[in-house]
């Protein structure tokens, strides 16, 4: 009856079993091999720190994959405390100097060039699923960290708002806004991307 | 002149009539939560009238489509990734050290 809960966590065994894994997660949302090393080795050994709080509830990997993506949403935050965030200059107006026209006449159309082009920009045919990755993978790299991370857990880990807005501690109308931008320019970073 | 009911009729539709702007934001915002009626309306009246908005929409379908192929994508085995041995046995390393030193 030693210590029920040696049993169920391996920590010898994490790397082995779990590193490609995580590596995987982590690349899939920050491009870039080293950052996501980096972050594995952070969760290994944040995970050590914190398996006294294990309960068991979850898998071994499922717990490992929860303490990786808070290091990847702080890693998003990181970098946009650090900078002057440019959302705050904006808050309160939807619309981005960017995409529409400031000025009369036809105020608030697309700009030129900046709506869609296309009618579509899937190719024809079977979806090249590894080239739609790296896509997705650079058009991500290229927004605002902070309309990336919210981004990454609306699409990509299919997280509810309430658990977006807690975690970036932003209100709902704050998350609205940051989606239809990270949109707007997914859309044109994709469009550019395939026609190219 | 007259000022019919189709006056104001046009009158009551042109105020409420909303540009690309407030258009693609509600192509958005429908992803995420419910439209009310008014702003509905206002996107359903934009979209009869704008085809560039019309695209704009397609496409957004398309990025929930591609993303939901990344999505699962990254959940079978062909979009693994390999740690390289280095990595892997400096992590290994790293944790049995973080171990031992309890």
């Amino acid at each position: 009856m030693s210590d029920k809960k040696e049993h169920k966590l391996d920590p010898q065994k994490w790397v082995e079993r779990y590193g490609d894994y995580l590596f995987s997660y982590a690349l899939g949302r920050v491009n870039d091999r080293g950052k996501a090393e980096d972050l594995v080795q952070e969760t290994f050994l944040a995970a050590l720190k914190a398996r006294q709080g294990f309960r068991g509830g979850s898998t071994e990997r499922t717990w490992l994959t929860s303490i990786l993506k808070r290091k990847i949403i702080d890693t998003y935050r990181k970098k946009y405390s650090s900078k002057e965030s440019s959302f705050g200059e904006h808050e309160g107006t939807v619309f981005d100097g960017d995409f529409y026209r400031g000025e009369e006449p036809f105020k608030g159309h697309w700009l030129e060039g900046m709506g869609p082009n296309s009618h579509s920009f899937l190719p024809e045919g079977e979806l090249e699923q590894e080239e739609l990755m790296k896509f997705i993978n650079l058009c991500v790299e290229n927004l605002q960290p902070q309309l990336a991370a919210a981004f990454i857990m609306r699409m990509i880990d299919e997280e509810d708002s309430d658990t977006i807005c807690k975690e970036l501690n932003i209100t709902p109308s704050n998350l609205w806004v940051m989606l239809h931008r990270a949109r707007l320019r997914m859309r044109e970073c994709l469009e550019k991307k395939w026609l190219s | 002149m007259a000022k019919g009911p189709g006056y104001r009729m046009m009158v009551f539709m042109s105020k409420r009539m909303i540009a690309c702007d407030e258009a693609s934001f509600l192509i958005s915002l429908r992803e995420d939560r419910k439209l009310n009626f008014r702003r509905w309306w206002q996107l359903k009246m934009h979209l009869l009238t704008c085809h560039l908005c019309r695209k704009y929409a397609k496409q957004i379908g398309e990025l929930n489509c591609s993303m939901e192929v990344y999505r699962e994508g990254c959940s079978t085995e062909s979009c693994t990734h390999h740690l390289s041995p280095e990595a892997g046995s400096h992590m290994e390393k790293a944790v049995s050290r973080e171990l031992n030193a309890k």
